[in-house]
């Protein structure tokens, strides 16, 4: 049984195609986001970063849809990707964003063993993945050297943001894809599914 | 899109997309690690003028693009210069603190995002996606189910416009475009979103299911239409970028414009 079920969650090229069309969907969003979110900088107040979440989105998008191991990570390095190949701001580092992301979400998804799905998992995969994004920003925008009310507003803002709009948002937009009925082929089977024929 | 490029027969056109990748990929560690002004300002001159000068794009797109570039890429740096820290003051008031430490360490990310993003274009607005996921394939062993995954997604980019135009005209035709206010606006985002997504995964599952029934393997050895190789101009590229990256250390070293060559310092 247990042999049965790891060839279960092995990705098939179904899953990895619709990975990969999702995170290019994504990765056009996140392309066309990109001007927006620099054009509210100016405004100083770190509106911006209330943006910054849907930048996390493509992991946890993707991880509640196929539940699988390796998605999330895949649907963010694809988008990350995908972003640079359409020369969006920032080009290269882009890429290097979306790989820490992506196995930040990944880890919150494989911690629960690819077994939970719940808005609390995914809204903690988009927390991963702004720890991420900080870690990062720390050494490439001196995130430190920002002056302290500043700075705790950015993070705050970032925070809601991002379970915003990479936590309940994907978390919403895949509720309503299952009434759809699009997603039920895409899942592993369950236990439950093999007890509905008994 | 035809009239986006220029021409597809320049130079860098030709280089190996994997070394393209893997070469402006490692610039990222390189200028992660400058924290000179002067160096900042001409790497992201050079890198401008290697723009212009290899770029795939046509003039007047190309000319467009560099200069919102630039201007985003130092509204990047806004709360920088606003709100860093530092202790001379050059302007106050209220909550804005614009300090010299903060204004030149805004201007070094300012212009370390534009590098990076001609960088970013370069690479961009001269690699094709079929030659760079085959060489992706060919000479960094990526996996094919990966790149040929990616590959056929690049294919329905098309027909998801296509699919965005029909959406909008049905609405049209429904008059919920007239509709005003935000349930309204929520309806039509939800009709777009989900319509396009469920498309998407349906049709990426057809072509899944299409790709298998011809035999389309995800382990064995295969054979390539396209071979991927390496040629002179691979050389040149390296020599390029190395002469790029060297002028601008060494111009800031003998031409500093700036007295500010560690902004981490004060």
């Amino acid at each position: 049984m247990s042999k049965e079920k790891s060839t279960n969650l092995k990705l098939n090229l179904t899953d990895i195609l619709v990975t990969i069309v999702i995170a290019l969907v994504f990765g056009l969003v996140f392309r066309l986001m990109g001007p927006v979110y620099d054009l509210v900088k100016p405004f100083g107040l770190h509106l911006d970063a209330l943006l910054y979440g849907i930048w996390f989105i493509a992991a946890p998008f993707a991880a509640l849809l196929i539940r699988k191991p390796g998605v999330a990570f895949l649907a963010e390095t694809a988008a990350a990707l995908a972003e640079m190949l359409f020369a969006g701001s920032g080009g290269v580092i882009n890429l290097y964003y979306g790989l820490l992301q992506g196995a930040f979400s990944e880890a919150v998804f494989a911690a629960w063993r690819y077994k939970k799905f719940s808005l609390g998992v995914t809204s903690l995969s988009a927390f991963a993945a702004l720890i991420a994004s900080i870690i990062l920003d720390a050494g490439y925008a001196y995130l430190p050297l920002l002056a302290g009310w500043n700075l705790t507003l950015y993070l705050v803002f970032r925070v809601i943001g991002s379970i915003l709009l990479s936590g309940l948002f994907p978390y919403a937009l895949v509720k309503g894809l299952e009434k759809t009925g699009v997603t039920q082929s895409l899942r592993p089977v369950t236990k439950e599914d093999y007890d509905v024929l008994n | 899109m035809d009239n986006v490029w220029a021409s597809t027969n320049k130079l860098f056109f030709k280089i190996n997309p994997s070394l393209k990748f893997l070469l402006i990929s490692s610039l990222f560690i390189v200028y992660l690690f400058v924290q000179n002004l002067n160096t900042m300002i001409w790497a992201s001159f050079f890198f401008l003028i290697l723009y212009y000068l290899v770029s795939g794009l046509a003039g007047k797109w190309s000319f467009w693009f560099v200069f919102l570039t630039l201007i985003v890429s130092l509204f990047s740096a806004s709360a920088m210069i606003m709100f860093g820290k530092g202790s001379h003051i050059i302007y106050h008031q209220s909550l804005i603190l614009i300090t010299q430490e903060s204004l030149a360490r805004g201007l070094l990310l300012g212009l370390r995002t534009f590098t990076f993003s001609l960088i970013g274009m370069i690479f961009a607005t001269t690699t094709l996606p079929v030659p760079f996921f085959y060489s992706l394939m060919q000479q960094l062993k990526v996996p094919v189910r990966y790149a040929y995954g990616c590959l056929a997604a690049f294919r329905m980019i098309p027909i998801m416009a296509e699919e965005f135009l029909h959406i909008r005209q049905a609405m049209r035709v429904r008059g919920m475009t007239r509709q005003k206010g935000i349930k309204p606006l929520y309806e039509r985002m939800n009709r777009y979103s989900l319509t396009m997504l469920a498309q998407s995964i349906r049709r990426a599952q057809r072509t899944a299911i299409a790709m298998e029934a011809k035999r389309f393997s995800m382990t064995e050895r295969r054979t390539y239409y396209y071979e991927i190789g390496w040629s002179r101009i691979d050389l040149y590229f390296i020599v390029i970028m190395l002469l790029t990256v060297t002028l601008g250390f060494v111009f800031a070293a003998y031409f500093p414009l700036t007295p500010f060559t560690n902004v981490l310092d004060h």
